[in-house]
């Protein structure tokens, strides 16, 4: 089972990288959103106006030392985010040209259809993670451009703390993308629902803003998007005095529950939804 | 000889009112080439979809290899193969990677694999064409291709759904004698769909003629066509007398027509009567010009049991169905 799920892992990724148009988006798409976006938006320099007292900025955005590096850090969840809404489309493809139908035919278990979706998916989402954060450490020495700044100290226990957090949000994410696939016929309603659930996850969450300045309801919501949980428990490990806004163990178990449940989900529902009537 | 397939009154219905297959019944030989021939629409795919796994049975009762497709599914999984209609290898792969994904997805252990791999690719000759991108292959390399792969896990039956649809001339051909030498190197079962007459003609052993869902007539080729009516027997003489009372007097001619200065009898068996005529005609001294004998095709026996009518326009919905009453209403 595993060896058949690696199998076609391997068919998702060779469909990825034998795409070079797709390698050039993947390196490129960080540095324009990093680039543009990030540096574009300096809003610690409204907390530098006269009268305003010293670390407001800091108090508010979870102790980063300037926005670029709190949205770096939010940014590596959302590209996890955008990586895997695209996760189930492959599926769709494959029901339309009849290669669903090969994989039906074969003994392999419902379960190990999706199954290699995901997994083809967070290897990707993994590999884009490490070109971000990469691209915003780099920044640090471009003259003229603001960096990720770290707090001292940060090393390799945070560095595979913060992936092993992002890998579960992956796993989450690509499942719940892999399942709507299942669920919808065509292409274009799928497209539809991504784009329906995408903005919002990312806007209602504090990847890019903090959730304290929100309004009281979507706050609400917003505290528990599993965004947020990467989100707050990688700028725990990654700035000082971060002014959490759950605990660590809370967002690590929000994360185990949100790709445990998912992946189950997914796998549960394949037999149902693969089965012809 | 064993049955290997066994179905029993088998019944799809889609969206209640659409009955695709309605109730056929009937079993395929361990080893034989089963061929179900039928114009579009007819439930041909529908069958073969059921019996592969890929739909539920509305009612009624298949096995392949003893193992029910309703229960035992995954078992009947691994004696299968199955080439479908589409074209479902994957473009983005070469011809030997998607080789081994297939043999990854039946479990089929790497060296094993790696031998058979080579052996099909050969079989199907494409070991030159297989570490090119499948995007770059003809329609007759990627079926070719389908063909391998079908056979990657050593199924003890193969269904081709279609297979030589959309294919030229001698891509067909050689479609053909793959499925031959399938048949006669690995004693293997096939079941095929077609709705190309001489290619159950020549290819299978049995053919059932399914239409509207039920299968309307199943026996061998030659017995299909003899049951639609003997062997034609045209000939030409030089003379004015008129010979149709001696030539329908001989042994084995059922029935005689004199047209357009030839002589058009039908015999049971052509080629036991042709001598028993020209002999009579000569023994009366009258020179013969021109002698041939035609045996009834198949699509003689097909028109014969599906009968005319349209189908394209039949097989969706009842739209389509009122289209085609108007046609035939037209024809009349």
């Amino acid at each position: 089972m595993l060896w058949q799920t690696l199998a076609l892992t391997k068919r998702e990724l060779k469909h990825w990288y034998r795409v070079k148009v797709q390698i050039f988006m993947t390196i490129i798409q960080p540095v324009v959103w990093l680039g543009l976006f990030g540096q574009a938006f300096n809003i610690g320099q409204l907390f530098n106006a006269p009268g305003m007292p010293p670390g407001l900025f800091q108090q508010a955005f979870s102790g980063a030392p300037n926005y670029f590096s709190f949205m770096a850090i939010g940014m590596l969840a959302v590209n996890v985010l955008f990586t895997c809404m695209f996760s189930g489309m492959s599926i769709v493809w494959d029901r339309r040209f009849g290669f669903l139908n090969k994989l039906k035919v074969s003994p392999i278990p419902r379960g190990v259809i999706p199954v290699s979706r995901i997994f083809s998916t967070v290897i990707r989402a993994m590999i884009q993670v490490v070109i971000v954060f990469a691209i915003a450490i780099a920044f640090n020495y471009v003259p003229g451009l603001t960096g990720l700044g770290l707090k001292e100290g940060f090393g390799i226990v945070e560095v595979l703390g913060s992936f092993a957090m992002l890998f579960l949000l992956a796993v989450g994410f690509a499942s719940l993308f892999t399942t709507i696939a299942l669920a919808v016929e065509n292409q274009e309603t799928l497209f539809g629902v991504i784009n329906l659930i995408n903005l919002p996850l990312m806007f209602a969450s504090a990847a890019l803003f903090p959730t304290a300045l929100m309004p009281d309801w979507l706050k609400g919501v917003a505290e528990y998007n599993p965004l947020t949980l990467a989100a707050d428990g990688l700028r725990q490990l990654a700035f000082v005095d971060a002014a959490p806004i759950h605990s660590m163990w809370f967002n690590i178990i929000g994360l185990l529950l949100f790709s445990g449940a998912l992946i189950s989900l997914s796998v549960l529902t394949s037999r149902r939804l693969l089965s012809n009537r | 000889m064993t049955a290997i397939v066994e179905v029993e009154n088998l019944v799809k219905r889609f969206n209640e009112d659409v009955l695709a297959v309605d109730g056929v019944s009937f079993t395929v030989e361990e080893g034989e080439i089963f061929g179900f021939l039928g114009p579009n629409g007819a439930g041909k795919s529908t069958t073969i979809n059921m019996l592969t796994t890929l739909l539920r049975p509305t009612s009624g009762k298949a096995s392949i290899a003893g193992l029910d497709i309703m229960t035992q599914q995954d078992e009947v999984r691994r004696v299968i193969g199955l080439v479908p209609q589409d074209l479902t290898v994957d473009d983005e792969l070469s011809g030997r990677e998607n080789m081994y994904l297939q043999a990854d997805l039946y479990d089929v252990p790497r060296d094993e694999a790696r031998k058979s791999i080579e052996d099909l690719l050969e079989v199907v000759d494409l070991q030159d064409a297989a570490d090119r991108l499948v995007k770059t292959y003809s329609g007759g390399m990627r079926k070719r291709l389908e063909l391998a792969e079908g056979l990657i896990h050593h199924p003890r039956i193969l269904f081709l759904d279609e297979p030589t649809l959309g294919l030229d001339i001698q891509t067909r051909a050689a479609i053909w004698d793959y499925i031959k030498d399938l048949k006669a190197k690995h004693n293997i079962t096939v079941f095929l769909t077609t709705h190309y007459l001489e290619e159950a003609d020549g290819l299978c052993d049995r053919i059932g003629i399914i239409d509207h869902g039920k299968i309307v007539a199943l026996d061998t080729p030659a017995t299909l066509k003899r049951s639609v009516g003997g062997d034609v027997l045209t000939i030409g003489v030089r003379s004015e007398e008129d010979l149709t009372d001696l030539i329908s007097s001989r042994p084995g001619i059922i029935s005689v027509r004199k047209e357009d200065g030839v002589y058009r009898a039908k015999a049971v068996h052509g080629e036991a009567a042709t001598p028993e005529v020209l002999k009579a005609i000569w023994e009366k001294g009258i020179a013969v010009t021109s002698v041939e004998l035609s045996r009834p095709t198949l699509d003689q026996a097909f028109l014969e049991y599906t009968g005319r009518s349209l189908r394209d326009a039949e097989q969706s919905g009842s739209f389509d169905k009122a289209a085609a009453a108007r046609a035939m209403r037209r024809r009349r």
